[in-house]
């Protein structure tokens, strides 16, 4: 069976840089969200057992995700993926529940460490 | 003489190269200062000289006193960074830096010479090193001291007619301190920016 994954950014350069750094070997079905309402959407709907969020987005950005994700209940693995990279976004994001944060550009082997980590690969 | 503007998807990789340099940029200043940098998202538009003080009025959204601090880069991107600070600010932003608070023009002149050295040339590396394109830059100055908008931005001092305007921002939380940073790229910048930005697309 495939796993339901939603790619968040605004940025549909970001969403394919992304995409194609996905671990060849993982059955997925990808979502493309450009802001986080959509990428709430997608969740609710069932379509995000894994979320790769980025932080700064309009409309709703990836820390407001992270909020609404907790306070409707809703489960999802995040992984942020981020241009930000202060040490305190880093905090900031895994205290509101992300599984992981990774630099922007990723690599394959960051995203296969993070899926393996948590028994997802 | 007239530009064709970005079209969309380089408008759209040049706004996310943009973002990861910006928070290159915001890692450096939050290192440095210890305070956690808000960043915005980068705003793009192809600007007609006559328009710039309009158009950055349009960003920057008060009516403070500003201190700016211009650095230009050239070799494979060729432009001028401009960082505008708020008077405002600066008080805020010499305390992080463990300065006196009782700075004199000449030590605030510094300060300000620092921070705007640390913002562009992380930026603009940033933005060079994934355009894989070689940049060297000339000093930082002192363009402008508590001066309004229009008498930092004067079109005649700028020698080009159309530009590419990148703005980005940078807020400390729980402080004053605000600064926009403005990269600036003249006619024929512009065509070695689509170049470099087509080929990074093509490599997706």
């Amino acid at each position: 069976m495939s796993t339901p994954v939603t790619i968040v950014d605004d940025s549909s350069l970001s969403r394919k840089l992304i995409i194609k750094a996905l671990p060849p070997d993982w059955n997925v079905e990808v979502t493309q969200a450009s802001n986080g309402v959509e990428a709430l959407d997608a969740c609710r709907a069932g379509k995000a057992h894994v979320m790769f969020l980025d932080l700064t987005m309009p409309v709703m950005d990836g820390y407001e995700v992270l909020e609404h994700l907790k306070r409707e209940g809703l489960n999802s693995f995040v992984i942020v993926v981020s241009a930000d990279i202060q040490p305190k976004a880093q905090e900031r994001v895994r205290s509101m529940g992300a599984i992981a944060f990774l630099k922007k550009p990723v690599s394959t082997e960051q995203v296969a460490k993070v899926l393996k980590d948590y028994g997802i690969l | 003489m007239s530009i064709a503007p970005l079209t969309t998807d380089q408008s759209d990789a040049l706004q996310e190269v943009v973002n990861i340099a910006m928070g290159q940029a915001g890692d450096r200043l939050a290192r440095t200062l210890d305070v956690f940098v808000e960043l915005s998202v980068p705003r793009i538009r192809l600007v007609h000289v006559s328009e710039i003080v309009k158009t950055v009025r349009a960003m920057v959204n008060d009516r403070e006193a500003i201190t700016a601090v211009r650095q230009s880069f050239y070799d494979h991107l060729r432009g001028e960074a401009i960082v505008l600070f708020g008077a405002s600010g600066c008080l805020d932003l010499a305390v992080l830096m463990g300065y006196a608070t009782d700075l004199d023009a000449l030590g605030e002149q510094e300060l300000l010479l620092d921070v705007g050295n640390i913002l562009i040339g992380a930026c603009i590396s940033g933005i060079g090193a994934q355009l894989q394109a070689d940049i060297s830059f000339y000093p930082p100055s002192i363009m402008a001291e508590y001066a309004s908008l229009d008498r930092v931005l004067v079109p005649e001092n700028l020698a080009w007619e159309y530009s590419l305007l990148v703005e980005v921002n940078f807020t400390l939380e729980n402080s004053n301190f605000k600064s926009h940073l403005l990269i600036l790229m003249a006619e024929e910048g512009i065509e070695s920016l689509r170049e470099s930005l087509e080929r990074l697309m093509a490599a997706v």
